[in-house]
């Protein structure tokens, strides 16, 4: 895995940080219709960055663009380059599979698999790696402590994943995309489907993930973002406004149409 | 205004009156055919049924090869048409979801769902029978098979669209190749739609007589052979019933209340793991 | 420099009431300065203690703005512009009552102000009031506004009250030096003088949270007025 430092536009201390992910003059097209114009994003590692802006700009089909999920789908497709450690995912011969363990994804809607609690987490785990029965359940365990689920349930494994509770279910899903060791998470609106209460715990783990993870959160929920990101980007209309420092973004953002949408002047 | 109210009112009572007759007259159908069924056939039932053969006009004897036959033919065309149907199933829903070949498919599969069975036996029939020159338990199966699947690929198809996009999603965003996600994770989650389709499917088969007619005919004498002419419970009582015999109606009847039996066993069973399925 | 009004109507109604209140404090801090002086000058004692009695009422309105403003950052959960403004706020409330207890002084010195009209330097007091006076309208006017252009006028203005205070006082110390059985009440003019300067000093950092609320960034440094201490 190389580390490839690549220069982004204006130079501040954080952006000079390794970007992960850099994104290079993307379309994206459903269709027809384009739903992303040129956009250059460059997603720093070990940092969390937060995509906001308002229905329909085009987050969600960012993230999905990241992890080329958008393929299963024939009508949808990506022109430009995504660079993932200065290797283009875009690029003919990439290999998917490796993408998508390297990258995870948690859904809006918690979405366990029909099976016990072990192997929703151990299955994705048992297809990439054959380990003895002992290392797998300890990997499990891991999967599942980080994701602040273990206490929880360790001593219903055997269960089905389907009689958790949401909050319980979306921590599940999180334990089975890091189970496999990934070096970045996408969460597309992970907590919309949940009570506040389960909301701040997913937040407060986001937090503890971020310093081993690059993680790239889509929220609808500017609170949200403000509370758990270091870096913001907004979008409007499929195009990238502004990206800056969280705290820059929600105390002095540069442009008006950034600061219209999170002063809730928008429409 | 009243009267208005009292016209709603009256109209009301009038189309419940009309809806309970109705629902009286059907149940009061099924209760006399469940009550004949039961008080002719009921007679007849005893540990004989199932341990003796088939009798000789006039003599005492049980169902025993008929069972035997049916389940054998049964069970076959299960073996036979569940994969069939199962992996035409999955092809439809995952792999063709919105190809033209795939509404083609579907479309065919409405117009085999509801084809009278009497043609799919005279089909097996012209194949096999004719060929071979004789009767067989294996045309049978075929012919149950090919009743059974469409019925498959119908259920397995819906119970696996119903799956919702996101879960395919999550399984493929692991990065999972096509083939594991279909098996172990898309299979297990449409189990219970699965599971009561080829249930259902097996009650229907179970009862069907008219392809046997053409295909598997019926056996006098024990014969486990799939190559003779096996005995068959429906075929037998379409014989026994039309015969003037009393033995032969009593059996007749005794035949027709297992399989009815059997049929209403399986229906619950359906509902059972319906149940189990949501709260599971 | 207003941007759109927000989705939510009741976040501009509490934030235009809370404006308001801001409005109504600077109005009655400078009709106090105004009020303190004129009852200073013309030995009006009625007038001074209507004067000290009004600040009451200032305190009170700063006390209700200080619950509004935090009740809108609680509800409202304001973001950027509105974040800052509603900081500023928060800080401009006190400020502004700070002024009110300046003018509290200067019109509780009035009773002791016999035979001042010998003292010359008196006749400038009126017109640095004045001044000040309209500086703190302005910035108030600038805050309401949004306006950051006005708000580093306001600060530029400051170097005029700040020259009034050094001619003042190098005149009142002349004066009590050739004068001294008039040290008493020259040196309550001293007094009277420094709060007026205060209180222009208070309307120019009132002009740089303006500025700061509006633009989020800090005015550039604002020239000062000769340092009275160098006036020797």
């Amino acid at each position: 895995m190389n580390h490839t430092l690549l220069a982004p536009a204006p130079a501040s201390a954080d952006e000079a940080r390794a970007a992960k992910i850099d994104v290079r003059g993307l379309d994206f097209f459903y269709g027809a219709s384009q739903a992303l114009h040129a956009v250059d994003l460059a997603i720093p590692a070990g940092a969390v960055t937060a995509i906001i802006g308002p229905s329909g700009c085009g987050k969600s089909t960012l993230l999905r663009t990241l992890n080329r999920i958008y393929a299963l789908y024939p009508e949808q497709r990506a022109q430009g380059s995504i660079l993932i450690d200065g290797r283009d995912i875009l690029a003919p011969g990439a290999d998917l599979a490796d993408l998508r363990r390297r990258v995870g994804m948690v859904f809006q809607k918690p979405t366990p698999f029909a099976s016990s609690i072990r192997d929703n987490v151990g299955f994705a785990l048992s297809h990439y790696e054959r380990l003895p029965k002992a290392e797998t359940a300890d990997r499990i365990e891991d999967a599942l402590r980080q994701a602040a689920l273990w206490d929880e349930v360790k001593d219903k494994l055997g269960q089905s994943a389907l009689a958790l509770s949401g909050g319980q279910q979306q921590r599940l899903c999180i334990a089975r995309t890091i189970a496999v060791r990934p070096e970045i998470l996408l969460l597309d609106e992970p907590t919309s489907a949940l009570d506040p209460i389960a909301t701040a715990r997913i937040e407060e783990l986001i937090q503890e993930l971020s310093d081993r993870f690059t993680i790239v959160i889509v929220t609808h929920n500017m609170q949200q973002a403000a509370r758990v990101s270091h870096r913001t980007a907004f979008f409007h209309m499929g195009r990238l406004i502004e990206v800056d420092e969280t705290a820059r973004i929600f105390t002095n953002p540069r442009e008006t149409r950034t600061q219209d949408y999170i002063t809730g002047r928008y429409g | 205004m009243r009267w208005i109210l009292f016209r709603r009112r009256l109209a009301d009572i009038v189309a419940l009156c009309f809806a309970g007759l109705a629902t009286a007259f059907g149940l009061a159908c099924l209760a006399s055919i469940l009550w004949t069924t039961i008080s002719k056939g009921g007679a007849a039932i005893g540990p004989a049924l199932f341990t003796e053969m088939t009798p000789p006009p006039g003599a005492e004897g049980g169902l025993a090869n008929a069972f035997y036959g049916s389940a054998v033919m049964v069970l076959l065309a299960l073996a036979i048409g569940t994969p069939i149907g199962l992996a035409a199933g999955v092809y439809l829903a995952e792999q063709g979801r919105h190809t033209r070949l795939a509404a083609a498919v579907r479309f065919v599969n409405d117009i085999l769902l509801s084809a009278p069975s009497i043609v799919v036996g005279l089909f097996v029939y012209e194949l096999v029978v004719r060929p071979s020159g004789h009767f067989s338990g294996f045309a049978g199966s075929l012919a149950l098979a090919i009743i059974l699947v469409p019925m498959v690929v119908r259920t397995s198809d819906e119970a696996l669209r119903l799956v919702p996009d996101r879960m395919r999603e999550a399984a493929f965003a692991l990065g999972l190749p096509r083939w594991k996600v279909t098996a172990r994770i898309l299979m297990k989650a449409a189990m219970n739609g699965i599971l009561t389709g080829v249930l259902l499917g097996l009650a229907r088969i179970a009862g069907e007589t008219a392809p046997l007619l053409f295909t598997a005919l019926n056996n006098q004498f024990w014969s486990a052979s799939l190559d003779r002419p096996l005995a068959n419970v429906p075929v037998v009582i379409f014989q026994y019933a039309m015969s003037p015999y009393n033995q032969w109606h009593a059996l007749a009847w005794a035949g027709a209340l297992v399989l009815t039996a059997f049929v209403l066993a399986l229906s619950l069973l359906v509902r059972l793991a319906a149940r189990k399925g949501r709260h599971g | 420099m207003d941007s759109a009004a927000h989705t939510l109507k009741a976040f501009d109604e509490e934030r235009d009431r809370v404006r308001a209140l801001i409005s109504e404090m600077g109005g009655l801090a400078e009709e106090a300065i105004r009020e303190s002086i004129r009852c200073l000058m013309q030995r009006d004692l009625e007038g001074a203690a209507r004067v000290v009695e009004q600040d009451r009422r200032l305190d009170a309105m700063e006390a209700e703005a200080e619950q509004r403003i935090i009740e809108l950052i609680a509800r409202r959960a304001p973001m950027a512009d509105d974040l800052r403004e509603a900081v500023a706020a928060l800080k401009i409330t006190g400020v502004v009552e700070r002024i009110g207890d300046y003018a509290k002084n200067i019109a509780k010195r009035a009773p002791l102000m016999e035979n001042v009209g010998g003292i010359e330097p008196i006749a400038l007091l009126p017109e640095m009031a004045r001044i000040a006076a309209e500086q703190v309208r302005e910035t108030l006017d600038a805050f309401v506004a949004r306006d950051a252009e006005k708000a580093l006028a306001v600060c530029a203005g400051d170097r005029l009250v700040d020259d009034y205070y050094n001619s003042i006082f190098r005149a009142l110390l002349t004066h009590m030096m050739e004068n001294p059985h008039l040290i008493g009440p020259s040196a309550h003019l001293l007094f009277v003088a420094k709060n007026i300067e205060r209180i222009g000093d208070h309307a120019t950092n009132i002009a740089e949270m303006v500025y700061f609320a509006a633009t989020g960034e800090r005015p550039p440094e604002r020239p000062r007025g000769l340092d009275p201490a160098a006036a020797r």
